[in-house]
């Protein structure tokens, strides 16, 4: 953070002039407004309220439970997770709802605060640019002798030299140092010297990564997608349904766990992944190591149980014959899965239990419900033994064997490379800050006497910091470099 | 094998404690006989030379430097102890909260010890070391089984570095929160400070009692900052105490009771901040990149970041903040209480949100 406020050297310009008393006009008001407002954007205190806030909204939401995504969009969804939270929070939980608790950082609020800080950042940054580059370009040279008296680092020395031998005395060592030298002459000499000026966009290169990771996270909003409800049986192939043409065929799902704890070890999906029906790719995917694909990404979620099912119409034509992934979990441990029953007008849910009390289902059994896909009403319903068919309406329906599904997610997110290129120019702009940090030295050589002159430098930065030392160093290789004797 | 290091590993940990403990104790020591020769000079007596025939001046930096030794004793102890437990566990100290906090440890031993040799203020470590410590008791009460990693933690090179560079951060972050708490007590906050520190560690002992470590910290934090702003209010404007006045005073005298001077608190709260407010950036980043490869998704709101998210806003607002004026000193000390509180509402926050970060086998 190169922040340069309240350490530029003293100013020598006159007070500005005094506005003339005349009645301000329409656009003068206008102007006041304006300016006012940018000084607003521009100003320190707002980034740093901006930030307090933030950080205050963040407490609430690690606090308080948070919706799951698209819960709160879905009024169902909405009222079952008021349900689940309102033991908790009791009375609170509508006006909590009301003022978006359970979604702070989908919040109009939180949405302001970003907004807000990311036009600050933007402001600021063009604010404090011409400042920047002006400091790199066109260095004020003489800062005033008081500078050289208030810095906080500074020296004299009264040396037997011309202003002009010693010019290249202290000259010489800084070039020595790899300082930039730049000079000014009008009875008195005025040097400045700096070394590592690209470094002052440090801090621009900083502040304008964290927009860059917004931008990333936006856009990732608005053009990517994902969907965490990716369930696959074995033997089955799923149609990815934002990607035309995409399908991915689990071909084997194993969890495995470690003998001594229970502790799970592994969880591995042995997939295929086609595109048109090619073959594309071919990936064991593993919770830290997913299957990439293009802009594509398959990410092991969860697993759990499936039942190969194989149906046939009233016509004798085989519609479904394999795995139906029982991705979602009931009461009673019950476990159930909803599926298309393409070719016919039905959509089967079917259900499994765990529990040894369940009323209607054993285990070991499976309980095929059929509904109309037009009116959504109960066709049929039965319970079938493992290995047995059954006539289920107008369906023959045989539940072959038990085996798992994988639980896969899948997203494209095409901000992502930009949060990371945010994320490293946001750890390179401190690495710069900080392993080249711009150093600057200012001298003013004064005639005295008839071949003598005053040298007083002096440097910005507290003494004990780096630069501390490096400019104590700085000035005891100019004294060694002038002629000895020398008086301070 | 295995277990030999990891014996070894629970060997170095004791001795850790102990040197650390031992350090703790030589350096308060150091600042009674500090506080002593200190007082001696403000009575106008000899510099040397007490009440018991003392000769405290040399024999403070005696004690000092004794201090130092054992100090850098528990570093190497501690160090010593992670690298047997790595060796006997194949990875990082990650898989749990006994690996972590003693890493945790460590890295605010080590961050003392090099601001130590640094600024030489060797009083910090009243501050520094008992938080060293008590990571260290915590640990010790917690289950140390070597346990297999589960699927999300197996990224060894990834997580290792996630949390090398978080314990530098939180390191920093300590040595800062001494600072400042140096700072405060010396300034017309002294007794707003030290009440709400009270009352805030009062709370956690209770619930650390009652409940668990989770509720101790949830609240004592929450206790600790009402109280703050309680005590504040009251002194304000029920005994309209002054605080600018005395703090003006102070700069003039530089430093009360022996402390070190205010400024150079406030200089070496500023540069932990430095050094550990990048490292924060970057341990956030990382866990965000083990997010998107392990969870398929870099952000999730996961309680624990958001945590960590928190932090690196209060102290993000901190830097910003010092460098206008009027926010060095008491306000920016504030931030940096603030800031250490809000790191260990991170460090502990599986504890009481649940959420992605709930691995650290607690059950």
């Amino acid at each position: 953070m190169t922040h340069e406020v309240g350490s530029r050297p003293l100013s020598k310009a006159p007070p500005p002039a005094a506005r003339p008393a005349a009645k301000p006009s329409a656009m003068d008001y206008v102007d006041r407004g304006l300016e006012a407002l940018w000084s607003f954007l521009t100003s320190m205190r707002l980034a740093m309220v901006l930030l307090l806030a933030l950080a205050a909204l963040g407490v609430v939401g690690s606090l308080v439970v948070q919706a799951p995504q698209g819960v709160l969009d879905n009024p169902s969804a909405k009222a079952d997770f008021l349900a689940e939270v309102r033991p908790k929070y009791g009375g609170w939980t509508g006006l909590m709802d009301t003022f978006q608790l359970f979604q702070i950082f989908n919040s109009v609020l939180f949405k302001v605060l970003m907004a807000g800080l990311t036009i600050s950042l933007i402001a600021c940054s063009i604010h404090r640019m011409p400042g920047v580059w002006r400091t790199i370009t066109k260095p004020r040279l003489d800062v005033g002798p008081a500078f050289f008296e208030h810095a906080p680092q500074h020296e004299a020395v009264v040396v037997r030299h011309t202003p002009a031998e010693t010019l290249a005395i202290v000259a010489g060592v800084l070039r020595q140092r790899r300082y930039r030298i730049l000079s000014a002459d009008d009875g008195t000499i005025h040097v400045y010297a700096d070394r590592f000026r690209w470094a002052l966009f440090s801090g621009l290169i900083g502040h304008l990564a964290l927009v860059v990771i917004l931008a990333g996270v936006i856009i990732g909003a608005y053009y990517g997608y994902r969907d965490s409800n990716f369930s696959i049986a074995e033997g089955s192939t799923l149609a990815v349904g934002a990607e035309p043409g995409l399908s991915l065929q689990l071909i084997d799902f194993t969890d495995s766990y470690y003998a001594e704890t229970g502790a799970p070890e592994d969880y591995a999906s042995q997939v295929v992944l086609y595109k048109d029906g090619n073959e594309v790719a071919r990936h064991t995917i593993r919770v830290n190591d997913p299957l990439h694909y293009g802009d594509t990404t398959f990410y092991q979620a969860y697993f759990g149980p499936a039942a190969v099912m194989t149906i046939t119409d009233a016509s004798g034509n085989t519609v479904v014959d394999e795995g139906i992934p029982l991705a979602y979990s009931a009461e009673g441990g019950r476990r159930g899965g909803i599926f298309l029953i393409p070719g016919t007008a039905y959509t089967g849910e079917l259900v499994s239990t765990l529990g040894n009390t369940d009323p209607d289902i054993k285990p070991g059994q499976m309980q095929l419900t059929l509904y109309a896909r037009d009116t959504g009403s109960v066709v049929d319903s039965q319970v079938i033994d493992q290995g047995t068919t059954a006539t289920v309406g107008d369906l023959t329906v045989t539940f072959d064997r038990e085996s798992q599904f994988t639980g896969l997610s899948v997203s494209r997110d095409p901000g992502v490379m930009l949060v990371w290129l945010g994320g490293a120019l946001l750890f390179g702009g401190f690495a710069l800050r900080f392993l080249l940090p711009h150093k600057r030295v200012w001298a003013r050589i004064t005639p005295r006497g008839k071949d003598g002159a005053v040298l007083a430098v002096a440097s910005l930065g507290s003494r004990d910091a780096a630069l501390g030392t490096d400019f104590e160093k700085l000035v005891s290789d100019v004294r060694a470099a002038l002629k000895a004797p020398a008086r301070a | 094998m295995t277990t030999a290091m990891a014996k070894m590993s629970d060997y170095a940990f004791v001795a850790a404690m102990l040197s650390t403990g031992l350090a703790t104790l030589l350096y308060l020591m150091y600042a009674l006989s500090g506080l002593r020769a200190a007082r001696m000079q403000t009575a106008g007596g000899p510099e040397s030379g007490g009440a018991l025939g003392f000769v405290s001046g040399p024999r403070t930096a005696a004690i000092g430097r004794y201090a130092t030794i054992v100090g850098w004793l528990a570093v190497l102890a501690m160090f010593a102890s992670l690298v047997f437990r790595t060796i006997a566990t194949g990875h990082g100290p990650f898989a749990n909260m006994y690996e972590f906090s003693m890493a945790f440890a460590f890295g605010v031993l080590t961050a003392y010890m090099w601001f130590e040799r640094r600024y030489h203020q060797r009083i910090l470590a009243l501050v520094a070391l008992p938080v060293a410590l008590i990571m260290m008791i915590y640990a010790a009460t917690i289950p140390a089984d070597i346990e297999p990693l589960v699927p999300a933690l197996q990224n060894n090179l990834l997580l290792t570095v996630h949390v090398a560079v978080a314990i530098v951060a939180y390191g920093s972050f300590a040595i800062a929160f001494a600072a400042s708490a140096l700072y405060l007590v010396q300034t017309g906050s002294g007794p707003t400070f030290l009440i709400g520190a009270a009352a805030g560690l009062a709370t956690g002992a209770g619930f650390l009692i009652t409940s668990g470590v989770g509720e101790a910290v949830l609240y004592g934090i929450a206790v600790s900052l009402a109280a703050y702003v309680v005590t504040w209010l009251v002194r304000r404007f029920v005994l309209r105490s002054d605080a600018d006045a005395t703090e003006a005073a102070l700069e003039a005298s530089g430093g009360r009771w022996g402390l070190p001077r205010p400024q150079v608190l406030d200089e070496i709260g500023y540069h932990a901040v430095v050094v550990g407010f990048p490292f924060l950036t970057l341990t956030i980043i990382l866990g965000a990149v083990w997010a998107d490869v392990a969870w398929g998704s870099y952000w999730s709101w996961d309680p624990k970041e958001t945590a960590s998210l928190v932090t690196w806003f209060i102290y993000g607002a901190y830097l910003h903040a010092r460098v206008m004026r009027g926010w060095r000193g008491t306000r920016a000390a504030w931030l940096l209480v603030l800031g250490f509180e809000a790191t260990l509402f991170t460090y502990f926050g599986n504890y009481f949100f649940g959420g992605l970060h709930s691995y650290a086998g607690l059950g």
